[in-house]
């Protein structure tokens, strides 16, 4: 069966002045049925951004230059914005990042919430209500009825993440963008949260594409990881594989700036040095060298292909996997 | 340890008053209640605590930003809550504060030297061009080039503007820094710059911090010491390794559960649930944690709200009386 959603050389600029700045670099992955693929880098290595070429939310100055985003057979970077409108919220549904500015601030939560099964579904305005007071309760808010009467500013951040998440299900969509959807909130209900993605995917069969930062929420949830850095895939793997046994010097560095809670304290924790080069587009070679433990010395450096040493496993550094592969 | 506490709060409580559609509604809520701790030369204290818990309140009040309802707060062994506002501002410098939102806590309209070059103007510190050698010193000791003087925030990304706010903080000599979520908005490996930062800070200076988040692994990191914090009040407290390898309030042992663990071994692992969320009100004298709890029992009903000390554990305290029984 062809997956869910494929991308397939994927690639992305954004217009500076007069230049191209190339944001997302030759990204292929796919994304099955019933199947929680995590996406992972720091800020500014291209998750969101092919996140968002998805459903074809680039700004103005985005451009999808080449590959092709395939959902369901179809090419969703050639559609039109009305066949889009189509697949956006039904088929697609997203949760971003920013939930402050992603409600409507002059809209009641259950308006906000029941707009896309009455445009989407056609359901009546009272069994939309009904359907939307389920969902806000599967996300684990109680009093739903007075929280659909509600306004944005009344309710706390993770609230309102909530809602978010609640309006983003309401279509029953076949798949899920997640950017970040439990960073902002506190252990507890990002727990929740996990539990109702994990539940959606087993009993309905969801596919789930989850952008995060946080290797933890990885290990909790994901099936599949694909590691992002400076607008390239360095790594990809199924969870297991990709958490207990990384590869790439990315990948590895990622987790171990991570302070685990029963680590020993006296140990320094490892931080990259620097941050994502902000005009990594015109980079050649590896582009983690700069900020790479190996660094300058790398014999492998100019190198920029990706490997696949195994079915299902990619990494782009062929030193790492020299290492691995013989022991 | 007979050193004097650099902060130290006694029973603290603060009370705020909701007003409702009409007097009828209106009630008290207790944001912090019986809060006592000490913050001692030199270490870590963290406090740990889901949103509206009552964490940064007691930090606000500890900084004498506002007057506690109930208790007193000591700076340097005197007591400085019942000043009158114009003698208590000798407190200002020597308290500083870092918060989680770098963009918002630095004035847009002003190079970083002058943000750095006024609280030192202003508290006679330094001066003009001697201010200027010291921001300088001050960005190169938080890792930012001491070039960067004469620009503006905005051109800063956030990790660096985190920076900035650090060396602000210092700026003044102050006795404690207050760090309020100041890693929660930033990557993971920004985020582990900036812990490294802070503790090489502290080790160089010998300086005191209060760390306050809700990042389980970040606050474990850099805190000495710990106190978990469940509706106003502190249900727990002890050293940090203490604390995290063996809970003992099962609030604490629930919110070490809920936290992803990076191990993939131990996905789906067994884990404490409470039952509701925060807002449920428990009955009156019971224990804060009475609809939520697993381990609820009848006597959790009349609750005393007493920390004591953990059997052969004089550090590591707790209000549950189950715990104490082992």
């Amino acid at each position: 069966m062809p997956a869910l959603l494929s991308i397939r050389d994927l690639e992305i600029s954004f217009r500076q002045g007069k230049r191209l700045m190339p944001a997302v670099s030759g990204v292929s992955f796919d994304v099955n049925a019933g199947e929680i693929v995590s996406l992972v880098g720091e800020s500014g290595s291209g998750k969101s951004v092919t996140a968002l070429s998805v459903l074809g939310l680039l700004s103005r100055q985005g451009k999808v230059q080449g590959g092709q985003i395939l959902f369901d057979g179809k090419n969703l970077a050639a559609l039109s914005e009305t066949e889009l409108d189509r697949i956006r919220g039904k088929e697609i549904a997203m949760i971003f990042q920013d939930i402050m500015y992603s409600l409507n601030p002059v809209f009641t939560i259950g308006s906000q919430l029941t707009e896309g099964m009455r445009r989407h579904l056609g359901v009546s305005g009272e069994e939309a209500w009904r359907e939307g007071k389920r969902l806000l309760s599967r996300t684990g808010i109680r009093d739903a009825e007075q929280v659909m009467k509600k306004y944005p500013h009344m309710l706390s951040g993770g609230m309102r993440q909530r809602v978010m998440i609640a309006m983003a299900l309401s279509c029953k969509p076949r798949l899920l963008i997640a950017d970040e959807p439990t960073t902002a909130l506190d252990v507890t209900i990002q727990y929740q949260i996990i539990q109702l993605l994990k539940s959606l995917r087993d009993e309905e069969g969801m596919a789930v594409l989850l952008i995060t930062h946080d290797i933890g929420v990885v290990a909790e949830i994901a099936d599949r990881v694909v590691v992002m850095y400076a607008g390239q895939c360095v790594e990809e793997a199924d969870a297991e594989t990709l958490l207990s046994r990384p590869a790439h010097p990315y990948t590895r560095a990622l987790m171990r700036a991570v302070p685990g809670l029963h680590d020993d304290r006296s140990v320094l924790l490892y931080a990259i040095p620097g941050r994502v080069p902000e005009q990594y587009g015109l980079m050649t070679g590896c582009r983690f060298a700069p900020r790479c433990p190996w660094g300058e010395n790398c014999p492998d450096k100019e190198k920029d292909r990706l490997i696949s040493p195994a079915p299902g496993r990619l990494c782009r550094c062929p030193r790492a996997l020299g290492g691995e592969d013989h022991a | 340890m007979p050193e004097t506490p650099v902060a130290e709060v006694r029973s603290l409580c603060k009370e705020y008053r909701i007003t409702g559609e009409n007097a009828l509604f209106s009630r008290t809520f207790s944001a912090v209640r019986d809060v006592s701790f000490q913050i001692f030369p030199g270490e870590t204290f963290g406090i740990v605590g889901e949103s509206g818990c009552g964490k940064s309140t007691v930090a606000r009040l500890l900084m004498c930003l506002e007057k506690p309802t109930k208790g007193e707060v000591y700076f340097r062994g005197e007591r400085v809550d019942d000043l009158p506002e114009g003698r208590r501002r000798f407190l200002r410098p020597r308290f500083q504060m870092v918060f989680q939102d770098s963009g918002s806590s630095l004035n847009p309209r002003k190079r970083v030297l002058d943000i750095l070059g006024e609280p030192m103007a202003y508290h006679g510190i330094a001066k003009g061009r001697q201010a200027e050698k010291r921001a300088e010193e001050l960005l190169s000791m938080v890792g930012l080039n001491p070039e960067m003087k004469n620009r503006y925030p905005h051109e800063f990304s956030g990790g660096q503007r985190q920076r900035v706010c650090i060396a602000k903080a210092l700026s003044l000599n102050p006795d404690l820094i207050v760090l309020d979520e100041p890693v929660s908005a930033l990557d993971v490996s920004v985020q582990a710059q900036i812990l490294n930062l802070l503790r090489a800070l502290q080790e160089q200076m010998n300086l005191t911090y209060l760390f306050i988040g809700h990042g389980l692994g970040a606050v474990h990191y850099v805190s000495h010491r710990i106190a978990v914090m469940y509706m106003g009040q502190v249900v727990e407290a002890g050293p940090s390794d203490a604390l995290f390898d063996h809970p003992a309030h099962p609030y604490t042992r629930a919110l070490l559960d809920a936290a992803p663990s990076a191990d993939i071994a131990q996905r789906g692992r067994s884990r404490i649930s409470l039952r509701g969320e925060m807002d449920d009100h428990p009955p009156r004298d019971a224990c804060p944690l009475y609809h939520r709890c697993p381990y609820a029992q009848e006597k959790c009903l009349s609750y005393r709200a007493e920390t004591k000390p953990l059997p052969g554990q004089s550090a590591h305290i707790t209000c549950c009386d189950r715990a104490w029984e082992g």
